[in-house]
């Protein structure tokens, strides 16, 4: 990255330490400034904002923007002391929910004074984690950014107990009656201080509860957070092992996909087409249990490798079948007219808001934008293997439906085109005093992981940002587009984002 | 809806007779583990202790005591066991009490 020869001092170029990623050491003037130029002259995506103890009354501030077309990272890095930050979100939308959850994490706020939401932790809930803002008096004050309701809507609450099985989310509605004004959520409940509770354990524990963190992307999350290991330590897994993964990957993608399908049927009330999915379903997860030993593909990775390689039998013999039948069963969904009238113009995402908002997975790609990870910033075997991005323009329900099914059977072929070449196997990796920037295209979109070793090769600092933490916040502009109550369960089976994924 | 007639004809019925017999795919799913206690040490049993993420093991003097209710199918302490925690086959363990959930092996392989 170059800068003008009188900023030189104000910014630090450090060696690309990892393939793919650009790290600049900047002071908070340059911050600002970089910002600016990333976001609104280079059309660079932001994918993360995160803060760590830099020392008494400090922390150091990393924005990571993705250069998707350059097919690189770059991670600015500023020291912030005192309680007051540059105002990030003002240049870039997209940085809003984490200066918030910065502020109640470290008790830093945007200088700009703007209302902070509280995203983390629930009010009066005393929990304290070990973060440095929880218990100070800079602690959000608010719950949410203050609206007005005026004339004759009201807000009623739902949740955070909802039917059986639901994750707990409150939803805010503002509504006249019928149509929905405006929602906001509130995912704290399931907060579990993940980040924080895995500092001092060692990478293999680590990783077992990021696995677990949220369980539906365990493949996704592990498979960042292996890389971010695996790029501290400057190796890369043997080439059988990456296949393995891979394949594990869109094992995972495959059955997420059918359940978002399964559940968009509930909710249009269309019993007998979710009942159709929710067979292939099954069948898909019992196949991840046959192939890789766990419905759930829980166990599967392990620090620079795999362990245990997919059983090639199992799939090839039924992997076709179930992805046949469900494409069947859309089929006939796509041509009844009843299901398929709940779909069209329902939950509409405008077609900027991917970019304004950061946005990522199929959300985003139903919106025309074409972004993956899997092509966009390759790793093994995807630089060989390179995905076909599905894409649709419409931004309904209907588009994320149709992006999901043709992710579904490019998935397929992906994993035919490498099953023989997949195997167990790891290279050992041991780093200690390092960094590491990991990401993986999860079901839901990129997923992204940070981490900081100690001088032991112990958790130091772990930044979790799974792809629901990105596509939470346009939940709100797609319930709000001329939709009604009965809406929501379809809008968002067919965002399929998870609590945990956000309240981790 | 004649599809979805004709499609639910087709498919016929896929409900299986569980409980009343245990479907086949079953066999291979992670279950709680099973001890050997003549291979339990003392220095094993603790080491297991520290292993599980989920509290599930504890040590009392020469038993070790195993919940069923926290355990997770995880594995680890079949990983960590050298040989004395095999993988068990039964995962069907409601119970009518919680208490009936949590088992004793005896440590029987010495210190």
């Amino acid at each position: 990255m170059t800068e003008p020869a009188s900023d030189l001092t104000a910014t630090t170029v450090l060696p690309e330490t990892q393939p793919g990623v650009g790290i600049a050491r900047v002071d908070t003037t340059s911050l600002t400034r970089m910002t600016h130029e990333l976001s609104s002259e280079q059309g660079a995506r932001l994918a993360d904002l995160f803060a760590t103890e830099a020392g008494d009354d400090a922390a150091t501030f990393r924005v990571v923007y993705a250069l998707d077309r350059e097919q690189r990272y770059v991670v600015l890095e500023s020291v912030v002391s005192g309680q007051r930050s540059p105002a990030l979100s003002q240049l870039d939308p997209a940085a809003f929910v984490e200066e918030c959850e910065i502020y109640e994490q470290f008790g830093i706020r945007p200088a700009d004074g703007r209302s902070m939401n509280r995203v983390l932790t629930a009010p009066g809930t005393n929990r304290r984690l070990g973060w440095r803002g929880q218990g100070r008096d800079g602690r959000p004050d608010r719950a949410h950014a203050p609206h007005l309701v005026e004339g004759e809507a009201i807000e009623f609450p739902f949740g955070p107990v909802r039917a059986v099985g639901w994750e707990s989310l409150y939803t805010g509605l503002v509504t006249t009656g019928e149509e929905v004004l405006d929602l906001y959520l509130f995912y704290w409940h399931k907060h579990r201080g993940i980040e924080r509770r895995l500092v001092g354990r060692t990478p293999e524990r680590a990783l077992f509860f990021v696995e677990r963190a949220d369980g539906l992307n365990a493949i996704g999350n592990g498979l960042a957070f292996c890389h971010a290991l695996e790029a501290a330590a400057g190796s890369d897994p043997p080439a059988p092992a990456a296949h393995a993964r891979s394949i594990a990957l869109e094992l995972e993608r495959i059955y997420n996909h059918t359940a978002a399908i399964a559940a968009v049927c509930q909710a249009t009330g269309l019993s007998v087409g979710q009942a159709g999915v929710e067979i292939v379903l099954e069948d898909l997860l019992r196949l991840n249990a046959a192939a890789f030993g766990h419905r759930y593909l829980f166990g599967v990775l392990a620090p620079g490798g795999v362990r245990r390689a997919p059983d090639r039998d199992a799939i090839r013999g039924r992997l076709e079948r179930h992805c046949d039948e469900l494409q069947r069963v859309a089929h006939a969904l796509l041509h009844t007219n009843s299901h398929v009238d709940r779909l069209e113009a329902t939950g509409v995402l405008e077609l900027d808001v991917p970019r304004r908002l950061g946005l990522v997975g199929p959300i985003a790609r139903a919106c025309g934008a074409e972004l993956d990870s899997r092509r966009d910033h390759p790793f093994a075997p995807y630089d060989q293997l390179v995905p076909a991005v599905a894409a649709a323009q419409q931004g309904d329900v209907l588009s994320r439906m149709q992006v999901m099914l043709a992710e579904v059977a490019e998935s397929e072929r992906l994993i035919f085109e490498q099953l023989d070449e997949s195997g167990v196997a790891a290279t050992p990796v041991t780093p200690r005093s390092a960094e590491g920037l990991g990401w993986a295209e999860s079901p839901r979109g990129e997923s992204l992981i940070w981490l900081a070793l100690d001088d032991d090769g112990d958790i130091a600092r772990l930044r979790l940002r799974p792809a629901s933490v990105r596509n939470w916040r346009a939940f709100d502009d797609a319930a709000r587009s001329q939709n009604v109550f009965t809406d929501i369960p379809i809008i968002e089976a067919s965002f399929w984002l998870t609590v945990a994924g956000g309240a981790r | 809806m004649t599809l979805w007639f004709l499609r639910g004809l087709r498919t016929g019925i896929v409900t299986t007779r569980y409980p009343a017999e245990l479907d086949a795919w079953t066999e291979t799913l992670p279950a709680p583990p099973r001890f050997r206690p003549e291979l339990l040490t003392e220095q094993l049993a603790d080491g297991l202790v520290d292993v599980c993420p989920f509290g599930a093991l504890a040590r009392e003097g020469d038993e070790l005591v195993v919940d069923l209710g926290a355990c997770t199918s995880c594995g680890l302490c079949v990983e960590h066991g050298a040989g004395a925690v095999v993988p068990g086959t039964v995962f069907e363990l409601a119970s009518p009490r919680r208490e009936l959930l949590v088992k004793r092996v005896p440590i029987r392989g010495g210190p």
